[in-house]
């Protein structure tokens, strides 16, 4: 085990450091390439040893991590002087005096410091099959007129290395640098157009970031000093007397790297940078540490006043974000505020604690990696191929790009309807809190899933309503040839989501919910078949198999079929046609933004004051 | 057995309820009206005339229509999860989003997406409205509801109240017929289908009425024929409401559904699970 984990770990760091190195083209292809196989079978035969495991390492590692610790915060503050902000070079200082602190008080722990189980298998196997095809594509798309394309393909892939070490730490301290090393990475990525605007947006994903990196200081500290252990099996192994404060600290960590209000800006700044990078971050890595973070603690929290403020403020954000996203019309934005909103709802149903909600978020992780890794590969095929990048410039996609509109079409329906893994996580949780209502609480989050679903719902059938707006009868279709890399990386995610969708009963059964009883204890979940079971409730497989074939028809078969009728402008009551038609832009609703990101402030005070049990 | 003839002759009763509909609403205008079989003798006019369409996409998208909102029904029906029936409709909807957004007529994209702001309003109900029988019943079988003892109805009045009154949203009646609009978007989404194809989209509007008044039924419990009573007196409701109300704004319609009926809803709700 001990040998797979470090395979997975540095891999992606040796093919980082040699594309980096060599800077040739047949090298960081092939390298790139090679990746995919290579990690989704280290990742696999990982899968297969039993787990979870306690991985000891020798000393000087954790001497290297302390090192590098501090080397990581000189950088940032060296950054923050260069670039001339403040606050940067002051939350970078506060770091240093924490970690200084924190060092000072920590005593020596026989703990391992590495600590692989399911979930952590889980994130090594999405790495592999959802991280690695963005580096692949990354590999093409920075032919396309832009600078430095060996160094932005180490940076991502080394990314994917770090994140398969995150997930596998369990000192806490030792989480800590790896934190920073993801916003590192995603401070390096989002400026690495260098123009003023990346500049901007990369300071602001930095100070963001750090703020999380302080609370998880803040935390180590507290759990040192009134606990005295902080390793993460240690607090899970004496959930009694584990601070609340720390745990509350923890959690705010989680909500700033989940890019939950008001903490959103610098995932939306994400988007300057080329596309590959709001992949990689939307789907396999950064983002999703969010969750992560709080699945692990969510045993501890379970029940408690932290865990119900958690809920509220995340649910708030599920719903506000997919409002806020109506009112956007640039189309990686519009995608951007959707995984702020799905990132909301995972972590809400993490909180929430009971197996089947754990089952629920785990479901969510998985299917959204796939379908906004997917989702942002197209919005980057389209800036690239067909210059599009905002919504109204996606008139007519349907003629101009039917392949990428046929993918970003099958995206968006894994986002919201019916087999599909999201919508199984809503339904999951909606069932689940039906049974919580018996005690008279919780039926606010009933409002937020149904609400947040709905609203999520209406953004994708207003994006997908005007990119199949056609023109008089049927001109003909032209299908722009694709590069062979872009097409390999579409046709991948796609062929995983449908086998993944037929399959989802088994795959949720034999693969989820042993995850999920891991961490929170045996889901009542079972599949006989293709059939789903839960509770009394039954997902029939011919009710999968009805609404796969109904939505696949829905998004496939108007490339293939033509009825043989009689062809006529639109009847329009004799009117002129109008040049052009635009699409609500929900005006009505921006004005509100303010106060929802105002009263997110509030909530997240909540969190960490009552929820910390700090008052 | 009978939910099996129900999901299969549902395009015929919906053709009937829709002729039935339409000889109540003359009788409230002191007109005559059309005969009862007006909707079948339409849909063999319609299926005889010479198909016409904008292109396939949307002629496509009319049939799918049709297809989603049956098989909809009959998840309904042959399931036993309300929930995921509800979650069915969604797809309906789609298919006809996408079709109306297809062709360039201002009236049709309008209507689109206005069929959007449809949605809002019920769907969150909805899924209140299927929670609150979860409560009231214990589970969200449709076999357990319909063998229920107790009085659905009467358990969760506010919660009936506010689907009653959700039910002119999703059936297009005044005045939330906001969507369809004869007058003023002279029909919205349908503006542009024509011979069979607009049959397809007419006849699911007619299963669209099996689906809801299922729903209505389900707040009998095991009492059918207080079920069927309920399902008279929405069908009369609403189409008196449909009489006698001019249309509202979208905009009216959404701050109606999202600051009156849910919070109504989910005082319920809350109450109930207080009660208990």
């Amino acid at each position: 085990m001990g040998t797979l984990v470090t395979l997975n770990i540095v891999l992606p760091w040796v093919a980082a450091l040699i594309i980096f190195l060599a800077k040739k083209d047949v090298i960081t292809n092939f390298l790139t390439f090679l990746m995919l196989p290579i990690l989704m079978l280290t990742a696999y035969l990982a899968y297969i040893q039993p787990h979870p495991a306690l991985i000891e390492t020798p000393k000087w590692v954790d001497l290297a991590i302390t090192i590098y610790d501090f080397g990581l915060l000189a950088y940032f503050f060296y950054q923050g002087v260069i670039r001339k902000n403040v606050l940067i070079t002051v939350l970078a200082t506060i770091q240093i005096v924490f970690l200084i602190i924190v060092l000072l008080m920590m005593n020596h722990s026989l703990t391992p410091n590495i600590y692989v189980d399911n979930i952590t298998l889980m994130f090594y196997l999405i790495v592999a099959i959802v991280g690695v095809p963005i580096a692949i594509f990354a590999t093409k798309y920075m032919d396309y007129g832009e600078k430095g394309k060996h160094s932005f393909v180490a940076i991502v892939v080394w990314f994917l290395g770090v994140m398969n070490f995150a997930v596998s730490v369990n000192n806490i301290e030792w989480f800590f640098a790896l934190f920073e090393t993801t916003t590192l990475a995603s401070y390096v990525m989002i400026g690495f157009r260098g123009d003023k605007e990346a500049i901007n947006n990369s300071n602001l994903a930095l100070w963001m970031n750090q703020i999380g990196g302080i609370a998880i200081l803040i935390a180590l500290m507290i759990f040192v000093k009134i606990d005295g252990f902080y390793h993460f099996t240690d607090l899970l192994s004496h959930p009694e007397n584990v601070s609340m404060a720390a745990l509350g600290f923890l959690s705010l960590s989680a909500l700033v790297k989940g890019a939950q209000m008001p903490f959103h800006k610098w995932l939306l700044g994400a988007m300057v940078a080329p596309t590959p990078v709001s992949a990689i971050l939307h789907s396999a890595t950064m983002v999703k540490i969010a969750p992560y973070l709080i699945l692990r603690i969510a045993p501890v929290i379970k029940g408690t006043l932290l865990a119900k403020l958690l809920i509220i403020t995340t649910g708030y954000v599920f719903v506000v974000a997919a409002i806020i996203a109506l009112t956007q019309d640039n189309f990686k934005k519009i995608l951007a505020y959707s995984t702020i909103s799905l990132l909301g709802l995972m972590m809400l149903a993490a909180a929430v604690g009971t197996p089947i909600a754990v089952t629920a978020s785990l479901i969510l992780i998985i299917f959204h990696a796939f379908a906004k890794g997917f989702l942002f590969v197209e919005a980057g095929v389209l800036e690239k191929v067909f210059h599009v990048k905002y919504i109204n410039q996606m008139r007519r996609l349907i003629e101009k790009a039917p392949l990428t509109l046929m993918f970003i079409f099958f995206g968006f329906l894994n986002m919201t309807f019916v087999p599909f893994g999201t919508f199984i996580g809503k339904w999951m949780m909606i069932e689940e809190v039906s049974n919580f209502l018996q005690h008279g609480s919780y039926i606010l989050l009933i409002l937020y899933v149904g609400a947040g679903s709905a609203f999520l719902s209406i953004l994708y059938m207003k994006v997908l309503g005007i990119s199949v707006r056609k023109a008089h009868g049927i001109k003909k279709t032209s299908f722009v040839k694709l590069p062979k890399t872009f097409n390999f990386v579409s046709v991948w995610y796609y062929v995983w989501l449908l086998a993944i969708t037929v399959f989802i009963a088994p795959f949720i059964a034999e693969f989820v919910v042993p995850i999920a009883k891991s961490i929170a204890g045996e889901p009542e979940i079972y599949a006989t078949g293709l059939t789903l079971h839960m509770y009394n409730s039954t997902l029939y497989f011919w009710q999968i198999f009805g609404a796969l074939i109904l939505l696949l028809l829905i998004h496939v078969l108007p490339y293939f079929v033509k009825f043989k009728a009689d062809v006529v402008h639109p009847y329009n009551c004799g009117e002129n046609f109008p040049r052009h038609m635009e699409t609500w832009n929900f005006e009505c609703l921006a004005k509100y933004e303010g106060y929802f990101v105002a009263f997110s402030i509030a909530l997240f005070i909540m969190v960490v004051v009552l929820g910390g049990g700090l008052l | 057995m009978i939910n099996v003839i129900l999901t299969i002759l549902a395009p015929l009763l919906g053709g009937v309820v829709y002729g039935l509909e339409r000889v109540v609403k003359a009788r409230m205008q002191r007109r005559v009206g059309p005969p009862l079989l007006q909707p079948f003798y339409d849909f063999f006019k319609l299926m005889d005339k010479r198909p016409i369409m904008i292109h396939s996409l949307h002629a496509l998208m009319g049939i799918m229509y049709f297809i989603a909102e049956w098989f909809a029904l009959a998840v309904l029906l042959l399931g036993n999860d309300l929930l995921i029936a509800v979650f069915f409709h969604v797809i309906a909807v789609l298919a006809l989003v996408i079709g109306a957004s297809s062709v360039r007529s201002p009236y049709s994209v309008l209507g689109a997406l206005r069929e959007l702001m449809h949605m809002i309003s019920y769907e969150p109900l909805m899924v209140l409205m299927v929670v609150a029988l979860y409560l009231v019943i214990g589970s969200f079988d449709i076999r357990d509801v319909l063998s229920y003892e107790g009085y659905p109805v009467l358990e969760i009045p506010l919660v009936f109240f506010a689907f009653l009154l959700t039910i002119p949203m999703m059936l297009q009646k005044s005045p939330f017929d906001i969507a369809e609009a004869h007058q003023e978007i002279i029909g919205g989404p349908e503006i542009e289908y024509s011979g069979p194809f607009y049959e397809a989209l007419y006849t699911g509007k007619w299963i669209e009425y099996i689906y809801v008044f299922t729903f209505v039924f389900l707040f009998g419990g095991s009492h059918y024929w207080l079920g069927a009573l309920l399902v008279v007196i929405a069908f009369l409701f609403v189409n008196l409401l449909d009489n006698s109300s001019a249309r509202l704004d979208f905009r009216a319609m959404v701050r109606f559904a999202w600051a009156f009926l849910i919070p109504m809803a989910a005082l319920n709700i809350i109450l109930l699970a207080l009660w208990q």
